[in-house]
């Protein structure tokens, strides 16, 4: 036994190891220059309409770009900055790949991607302000956007209409004197989500914009959250928490909308609900009970999280100007408005309405008024997982608010400390 | 008859799991007087080609398990000595890295979050395995006795463990729910509660325990069933003759001969309580405060939020250590019993 396995020892490490070889190996060499590679991601929620919508666009370009080899690829938005990652490290990325606000900060940091800002052209002054900030780094554009998400306030009319409420609280104070009549007709009033695995985007950080705070500091290496005005934020929520305005079930709520307290019809109203969610109350509610309003104003400004998605240039694409034509093209009137009404989105361009035959297009464009994307930083993301058991121990009265967030701050300062 | 006992278990166990199989089939020594193979007696004076058979047979036994020896060394073997490199290292998702040497695990060392989590994890093991032991030896013990429709109950046991652990834990999280959820909704006729389930942080580890032992007591079930059939009739039969009653037979007549497989089931549950996360992933995402988050999650999120794929590593290997020393434990223990 002992000797016919040495033996077999060596052969099978070769095979191993030729098979990781020929695995390393594998990969596209698409070296010539008139080919124009896009990663793309399930951004039309419907796998068929997505895939004839991006294979629409490959023959619109190439009609028009003659000699130029477009080439859509599909990939699945999970673990999305990894491939993206591994791909930029060993230089086999796309030429040209989708890109969010909080993505940039870190691949622009790393010199993975290039300025857009050429691609762009004339249509910069087109867009809106806040969308092509958010793509920015150092006054350069490095993601032209082709589309933008907005959420904003949702509310059940039957419960707000069975507690006597006749106007739809759209401000804190209005959410505060709400919460007593609608506690009495046995609903709870604002939908939360706590849970770990929930953005920060579409729960608390609204909050905080809404008291006028920030995340960060300006230079973006310190947290902020734990100012004045994020005290008032939490203490806002976990005064409405304690008082069961927000439910329990917030607790391990992770920005759903079905299953939750708001689809279910136990909690009147949400703020950081998607044009999708109110799709689903229309169906869970019945048509005349869903209210869409205006972006939730607090103490310091009427705000709500959206943001654009872009197309990004990998620094060391081999064919530039196809990426660059491929970029123009996409930026057109045209393409954004196929790419909103196949997506259910908004036009990042002041110039270009989506057109849309949704009863709360207009709610929603007038939100987007108000949105703001976060405040780009290469550990957005991850401060998130620092904050969120924070503001847990904070609902449950583990800690106060200003405890809590001066605990988190100090966790996220070191985090800031680490980035490299 | 205890060896009996652990034989049968063994190839119910399927996992690959070290240590519980005993003796494998091809090592039983076939010396002189013994028969080889194919079951022809060998001769003294085939004493040479008896070894070239046995080479032969080791070389036909090495290609049958090829494939899947293969694919242990890629998918296993490989993957464990790589994590055990990153974990030296500072990677980056760019695939540059540095050399750190033991940085990582110095600063696990001080890393209240990881001790944290070890603490959820060992309390969180500390009150599922004896539910889950408890349950599948409740259900063993009643299965033997009954006759009527085994199958069908052994069957209706047996189903949870083959459910999707995401699909049980959104079950179970309507279940636990606070407002109208199942429970909640007994408690309230009863005129208790609403208690908050998940939302607590003294109730949250019991809660998903509770939800896993009903998940995964299937499995020891039926070991534990193998075990209690493989006792034999006379012993039980003999102790009723002397003036057992029920309880005093099971509790110094089965119980004892049912330690060893009783002691395998404990260890395997341990270890699997030890690397608790889907449940905690889904039905409380670690919460409240922290209170259900386990020591994979923690690697989970070391990895795949704060892309420190050399800590994470490096977690990975403590986890690796623990269940290492459990198997040890184990293989000690169920080994010298075979003997």
């Amino acid at each position: 036994m002992k000797t016919g396995f040495k033996r077999a020892t060596v052969p099978l490490a070769l095979l191993t190891l030729t098979t990781l070889t020929a695995a390393g190996c594998g990969g596209d060499s698409g070296a010539e220059s008139k080919k124009v590679t896009v990663w793309m991601y399930p951004v039309i929620m419907d796998p068929k309409a997505n895939a004839a919508y991006w294979d629409g666009i490959e023959k619109g370009f190439e009609a028009k770009e003659k000699g130029v080899d477009l080439s859509i690829e599909q990939l699945p938005w999970e673990n999305r900055d990894q491939k993206l990652a591994t791909a930029f490290g060993s230089g086999k990325g796309p030429d040209v790949v989708l890109l969010g606000p909080d993505q940039i900060p870190q691949y622009q940091a790393n010199g993975a991607i290039q300025p857009v800002d050429r691609a762009i052209g004339e249509a910069r002054d087109a867009f809106r302000p806040n969308a092509l900030e958010a793509m920015s780094q150092d006054g350069k554009v490095y993601a032209a956007p082709i589309y933008h998400t907005v959420t904003s306030t949702l509310y059940n009319k039957k419960l707000l209409e069975k507690a006597g409420i006749t106007e739809p609280p759209s401000t804190w104070d209005a959410i505060r004197a709400a919460a007593p009549k609608l506690k009495q007709a046995g609903a709870s009033t604002l939908d939360y989500s706590a849970s770990n695995e929930a953005s920060l985007n579409m729960s608390f950080y609204p909050l905080l914009w809404q008291a006028g705070g920030k995340v960060f500091d300006d230079g973006g290496r310190k947290a902020a959250f734990n100012g004045p005005e994020g005290v008032e934020a939490l203490t806002f929520l976990v005064d409405l928490y304690k008082s069961g305005a927000v439910p329990k079930s917030a607790m391990n709520n992770a920005n759903l909308f079905t299953d939750q307290a708001l689809g279910k019809q136990q909690v009147a109203m949400g703020y950081t609900n998607t044009p999708a969610d109110a799709v689903l109350a229309e169906k869970a509610w019945g048509k005349g009970n869903v209210i869409v309003g205006p972006a939730l104003t607090g103490p310091g400004k009427q705000v709500c999280f959206g943001m654009p998605g872009g197309l990004g240039i990998n620094a060391r694409s081999k064919n530039v100007a196809g990426a660059e034509k491929f970029i123009a093209y996409m930026v057109q009137p045209a393409q954004i408005e196929s790419m909103g009404k196949a997506g259910g989105f908004f036009s990042p361009r002041t110039d270009v309405t989506v057109p849309n035959d949704s009863t709360y297009a207009k709610e929603y464009q007038e939100a987007l008024n108000h949105t703001y994307p976060g405040e780009p930083n290469p550990a957005a993301r991850q401060l998130m997982a620092l904050i969120s058991p924070e503001i847990q121990a904070a609902l449950t009265g583990k800690k106060s608010p200003k405890a809590a967030l001066d605990a988190a701050a100090a966790e996220a300062d070191e985090l800031l400390a680490r980035q490299r | 008859m205890r060896k009996a006992a652990t034989d049968e278990v063994a190839p119910d166990e399927g996992g690959g799991l070290p240590g519980a199989s005993g003796p494998p089939p091809g090592a039983k020594d076939t010396g002189p007087g013994g028969r080889d193979g194919r079951g022809r007696p060998v001769t003294g004076a085939a004493g040479t080609r008896s070894r070239i058979m046995r080479r032969r047979e080791a070389l036909a036994g090495l290609a049958f398990v090829a494939p899947m020896l293969l694919l242990f060394i890629v998918f296993r073997f490989g993957p464990t000595l790589g994590a055990a490199f990153l974990s030296v290292t500072d990677y980056r998702l760019s695939g540059e890295w540095t050399f750190i040497g033991a940085g990582n695990y110095t600063r696990l060392l001080g890393d209240d979050l990881f001790w944290e989590s070890l603490g959820v994890t060992a309390v969180y093991t500390v009150l599922y395995v004896p539910m889950t032991v408890a349950l599948a030896l409740g259900t063993a013990v009643l299965l033997h006795r009954t006759l009527w429709m085994r199958g069908f109950f052994r069957g209706l046991f047996f189903l949870p463990y083959v459910t999707s652990i995401v699909l049980a834990a959104v079950i179970w999280k309507w279940i636990y729910e606070v407002q109208d959820g199942l429970l909640n909704a007994s408690l309230g006729v009863l005129g208790i509660g609403p208690v908050d389930f998940l939302g607590s942080e003294s109730l949250v580890l019991p809660s998903i325990a509770a939800a896993s032992a009903w998940k995964g007591f299937g499995y020891s079930m039926l070991i534990l069933l193998a075990g209690l059939q493989s006792i034999p009739r006379e012993v039980t039969e003999a102790a009723t003759i002397d003036g057992a009653s029920g309880w005093q037979r099971f509790r110094w007549v089965t119980l004892p001969l049912l330690r060893p497989v009783l002691f395998f089931v404990l260890v395997i549950e341990a270890i699997l309580g030890f690397q608790v996360f889907d449940a905690m992933y889904v039905m409380t995402a670690g919460g409240p405060v922290r209170a259900s988050y386990s020591l994979v999650y923690f690697l989970y999120d070391s990895g795949f939020k704060f892309f420190d794929f050399g800590y994470a590593s490096a977690v990975g290997l403590v986890l690796f250590l623990v269940v290492l020393v459990f198997s040890l434990i184990q293989r000690r223990l169920i080994g010298r019993d075979a003997d």
